[in-house]
């Protein structure tokens, strides 16, 4: 292979489509990272499940199509309160009996995962299915001069940023918010003030979990859906939490930023290589600033 | 009787820390918890709010048994606690600080209370800075704040004047002093000055490795005592 083969050369077009490309690829990794972000920055517990909650929320979106005939658009709020309801019932009967020991909860999730990969498997078989994405129009592309872009990316976006939007508001805007922040600040001093901190991490981790729901249902319109799919959006969602820093804020930059770098290396070379450069690019990044992009939260906690 | 223990135990793990604690409280009194550093002053607040691994023997709040209850009931049960190191927490504003103690009223009533704002001018004045970036007094009043609005039957003070410049402290004793004696909420202080201790409580316990020594109406706090259990 001849070094021109794997050098795409810069042209203006289909360089500025890249890098459009680029937000929408962030926002599905942003959108597979949410859950994950909320469930760690308030509890410390990392999920391992996560992939498993979006390979289940695909499941059910494609379990309402097929066997309720349900729209698209309205399986999103169903997978997120399905999902939400799993998530719930994990944290009621497992995660809440090892929040003093973190490395049990690594173990006991991906327990969970392996439960859930097996138990789908068991149920649906490993061949792929198919969600039908409706309306119609949006498994077309939107083309503007040089600009081609599947309009179900740009829904996607659209969905992520009104997603991080609203939780930013749950956060921050309400008494429920201010709960969710006091016990992550200092657990003992909210349970004082009569705050159920069980109570909050039980809601927090359905909440999380029915993020997870809503990604699997617009995954599942994006790509195939089969027990395994899961593993596909972890990694990068890892990436994205991890290099953000562990809070919302830290997780849509780092969204944004990786998924633009991961598209314009695919531009310039092929996806698998930039996807080498962007681990490559993280690992260096995180020797030298371990804490992530953001890290002012995380070092006063 | 507001608040009664009855050979209370307490622990932290296995270990024991406090042993056979002992005493009752009325409406409007207020209690002075005395002796050396380390013998389980702290421990005792952290006890009646449910904060150790866990207590055995009976303690009520009003008339209802609190013994078996988490930390959250007993803040709903009218426990208002001010910890020692104060407990603010940092990274909200002082409003989102004394907003958190609402969310122990059993009234359902939002809002920062009027009384709050009345005994601290300081914070009124700013309820959108950062509690993180408030001075060690500024912050005791933060905490005092927002234990009040809790509406509590009981204050928990543990060591209020600990760490704190000297015209403050007077003024943390003149707000202490107006809440038990006017608004008449029933106070169980830990303190190191005798003096103050002398000037708020109607009665005293002295504590010595995790057990109550001597106890009484404030008047038979004697130098003898004091001299025993009190001094290095």
């Amino acid at each position: 292979m001849s070094v021109h083969d794997f050098w795409t050369p810069f042209s203006a077009g289909p360089f500025f489509n890249a890098l459009l490309l680029g937000f929408t690829l962030g926002a599905i990794w942003l959108l597979a990272a949410l859950g994950l972000t909320i469930i760690y920055g308030t509890m410390g517990v990392i999920n391992m499940a996560h992939g498993e909650f979006i390979m289940v929320g695909a499941y059910f979106t494609f379990l309402m199509q097929t066997e309720a005939g349900i729209p698209w658009l309205a399986c999103l709020p169903l997978a997120f309160i399905g999902v939400a309801i799993i998530g719930w019932i994990v944290e009621r009967f497992l995660i809440r009996y090892l929040y003093a020991r973190p490395l049990d909860t690594l173990l006991a999730t991906w327990g969970v995962s392996l439960v859930l990969i097996q138990g789908v498997r068991l149920i649906f078989g490993g061949e792929p299915q198919y969600v039908a994405v409706q309306p119609h129009e949006l498994t077309q592309s939107a083309e503007l001069g040089f600009i081609h872009i599947p309009w179900l990316r740009i829904f996607i976006l659209g969905a992520t940023l009104a997603l991080a939007a609203g939780t930013w508001a749950i956060l921050y805007k309400t008494i429920y918010g201010i709960r969710v922040r006091a016990v992550m600040q200092n657990k003992e001093m909210a349970a004082a003030f009569g705050i159920n901190a069980q109570q909050v991490y039980g809601m927090t981790f359905a909440y999380g979990a029915g993020l997870a729901g809503i990604a699997g249902a617009m995954f599942g319109g994006l790509k195939t859906v089969f027990p395994d799919m899961g593993l596909g959006y972890i990694v990068e969602a890892f990436l994205v939490v991890v290099t953000g820093g562990g809070h919302l804020f830290g997780s849509i930059y780092s969204g944004a930023i990786l998924g633009e770098l991961n598209s314009v290396f695919s531009y310039f070379t092929n996806s698998t290589f930039a996807r080498f450069v962007l681990f490559v690019l993280i690992v260096v990044f995180l020797r030298f600033y371990p804490q992530g992009l953001f890290p002012e939260a995380k070092a006063r906690r | 009787m507001l608040l009664e223990l009855r050979e209370v135990n307490s622990f932290y793990g296995n270990t024991p820390i406090l042993r056979n604690i002992s005493f009752e409280l009325e409406q409007g009194q207020c209690l002075a918890v005395l002796g050396r550093n380390g013998v389980g002053k702290t421990t005792l607040m952290r006890t009646i709010m449910g904060l150790t691994t866990r207590m055995t023997g009976t303690m009520s709040i009003a008339g209802h048994d609190a013994s078996k209850m988490p930390t959250y009931l007993r803040s709903h049960a009218g426990l208002g606690y001010i910890p020692q190191g104060r407990g603010i927490l940092g990274k909200f504003t002082v409003r989102e600080n004394i907003l958190l103690g609402t969310f122990a009223r059993t009234d359902k009533q939002v809002g920062i209370p009027k009384m709050c704002l009345d005994l601290f001018p300081y914070l009124a004045e700013n309820l959108d800075k950062r509690a993180g970036l408030l001075s060690g007094g500024q912050q005791q009043q933060l905490s005092i704040a927002r234990a009040l609005a809790t509406d509590p039957k009981v204050l928990l003070l543990d060591e209020p004047t600990e760490g704190i410049q000297p015209n403050i402290v007077q003024e943390i004793e003149a707000t202490l002093h107006r809440l038990n004696k006017e608004v008449g909420i029933t106070m169980i202080l830990t303190e190191q000055h005798i003096k103050v201790a002398r000037e708020l409580a109607d009665k005293f316990i002295i504590m010595d490795i995790g057990r109550v020594v001597a106890l009484g109406p404030i008047a038979d706090l004697s130098d003898e005592l004091i001299e025993e259990h009190l001094t290095l």
